[in-house]
């Protein structure tokens, strides 16, 4: 029993530091074949839409691929509903509980499918995290620290829509908002539509503000949804190799 | 003169505290938050109304914490303090939801640390905090300091860690029960006549034998341990001693945080048993 103890103990003893994306690191990491594309951009602006069209287009195409949504690990689900609907969340705790969340999918769905090759399409990646809990008030290195184990993506498409058709497209198409997706915890109106659309106003700030420094891809969410998948996926197919992740060449013949 | 160094060795061990839990928060804070803060301040918390004391006791499973703070809450409590407790998984918000992650065994690393974050700062905000503005004495059975250590032993960047909780508190006085692992393992045995795949690090694969898997993972944690001690000028007690012992050496730093001046203290019948 001894010997294979000694063995196992052995990875244990790499440096933390090497399997760990560093902070704020501007470029894809090389760590791991595979390729991330995420899109971003405030509640209305139609990013899960074109985001669904291009994970068509490539699933159709029979391209390796795995879609992953924003807060929906199973195993932090239950404490994220519990504490929404009874209200229990603060700014830290409302930040914490969706890094587990994109923890969980990033340590056992993102990273290992990375690392064995796949194609993977986040709806809303960290930056959702930064524009939104910085607008709740949680400083913002602080927010970098907690999430810069995430993999920078090869192209994080950004879609910005002014702000009155995004609030709108929502508005009209929901009978009801929540009361933190309002932002009602943070004071700003006792009306939730008008809560809701100073809320999305702080976070539309802070997502232009991350145009720069995280480079992000901006697309214009206001024109017709044809002509904006067509630029997608141009851009996809410009910037990442996508016959690695083709069927396999036994396979296609 | 002594005086004068050691209230230089206090202020230089307060700047050294302050900047390493938090390197990215060096500079801006403000001094009044660095007081109560080990980096950022926590987001829609004003500390200035804070009247109570906060004291930690850390140390490994086994230790004989909850021993000791069940004691210190008794004698506290007699002297006319009023107390409250804290410690890991007690919150409302995720307390239980961690225990269920535990049990099922499957959770990673990270997704662990980040729940026991969300519990500790839950805790920090809805029972800790409003209980020190109250004037209150809080005793917190472990603190940020052995969700540090767990973190770092699995893999965890060091500075990740300190980044996580640089919105924590920080404590007036922190006790570490420091004792051998072996002693901890005969204590904790005998408690349960079982050791928890947790307790013995079985997660990490370090051994097949319960035994050497509880003895190398909580030599680790103790090693980190002995790291932060200096960093954050714990108070090491010996808690290889008896009962009494250990107990007696907490009064008396207690006793002169809240400026009690008799420590004399016997527990009463419901506790007499704790008492050897």
């Amino acid at each position: 029993m001894e010997n294979p103890d000694v063995a196992q103990k052995q990875p244990r003893s790499e440096p933390p530091k090497s399997t760990l994306p560093q902070p704020g690191r501007p470029v894809p990491s090389r760590a791991y074949p595979g390729a991330l594309i995420v899109v971003e951009g405030t509640d209305g602006s139609g990013k899960s839409t074109q985001l669904y069209l291009l994970k068509r287009w490539l699933e159709i195409g029979g391209y390796r691929l795995h879609f992953t949504e924003w807060n929906s690990s199973p195993l932090v689900k239950s404490a994220t509903r519990r504490g929404k609907q009874r209200r229990l969340l603060t700014p830290t705790t409302f930040s914490l509980l969706h890094a587990a969340d994109f923890a969980d999918r990033c340590e056992r769905q993102i990273m290992p499918l990375l690392q064995g090759d796949y194609l993977v399409l986040a709806d809303r990646y960290i930056y959702t995290a930064f524009a939104r809990d910085a607008s709740r008030g949680c400083p913002p290195r602080w927010l970098r620290n907690l999430y810069r184990f995430a993999p920078v993506p090869d192209i994080t498409f950004y879609f910005r829509a002014p702000l009155d058709v995004a609030v709108n497209r929502i508005l009209s198409g929901r009978p009801k908002l929540k009361y933190y997706e309002a932002g009602m915890d943070l004071g700003l109106s006792y009306d939730r539509p008008e809560s809701f659309r100073l809320f999305q106003a702080r976070i539309l700030e802070e997502y232009d503000r991350m145009v720069d420094s995280d480079n992000f891809v901006v697309l214009d969410g206001t024109i017709a949804v044809n002509k904006l998948q067509k630029q997608m996926r141009d851009i996809v197919a410009s910037k990442i190799d996508l016959k690695r992740f083709a069927p396999r060449p036994q396979e296609a013949e | 003169m002594p005086d004068q160094e050691k209230e230089k060795e206090k202020a230089a061990a307060g700047v050294s505290a302050a900047d390493t839990p938090a390197p990215a928060a060096s500079g801006k804070t403000e001094e009044g938050d660095a007081q109560h803060f080990f980096g950022e301040p926590l987001v829609g918390f004003d500390p200035s109304g804070i009247t109570g004391q906060l004291v930690v006791i850390e140390g490994m499973d086994g230790s004989g914490r909850s021993t000791q703070i069940a004691l210190l809450q008794e004698w506290l409590e007699s002297e006319g303090f009023a107390v409250q407790t804290s410690g890991l998984r007690r919150s409302n918000l995720v307390g239980r939801d961690i225990d269920q992650l535990l049990a099922k065994n499957a959770v990673t690393r990270l997704t662990l640390a980040l729940m026991y974050a969300t519990d500790f700062f839950d805790q920090v905000e809805h029972r800790i905090l409003p209980a020190l503005r109250a004037g209150t004495v809080v005793l917190a059975d472990r603190f940020i300091f052995t969700l540090i250590a767990r973190g770092v032993v699995r893999g965890i960047n060091r500075d990740y860690l300190a980044g996580l909780y640089a919105m924590a508190l920080r404590p007036h006085l922190t006790f570490w029960l420091n004792v051998r692992p072996e002693t901890a393992f005969a204590r904790e045995f005998k408690k349960a006549q079982a050791i928890s795949y947790w307790e013995a690090g079985r997660d990490m694969s370090l051994s097949h034998d319960l035994y050497w898997s509880f003895i190398r993972y909580q030599t680790m944690i103790k090693r980190e341990f002995e790291v932060m001690a200096k960093r954050h000028s714990f108070i090491e007690l010996d808690g290889e001693a008896s009962v009494s012992t250990v107990n007696k050496q907490l009064r008396l730093r207690v006793g002169e945080q809240l400026g009690i001046r008799a420590t004399k203290y016997t527990p009463s019948a419901a506790l007499a048993h704790l008492w050897r």
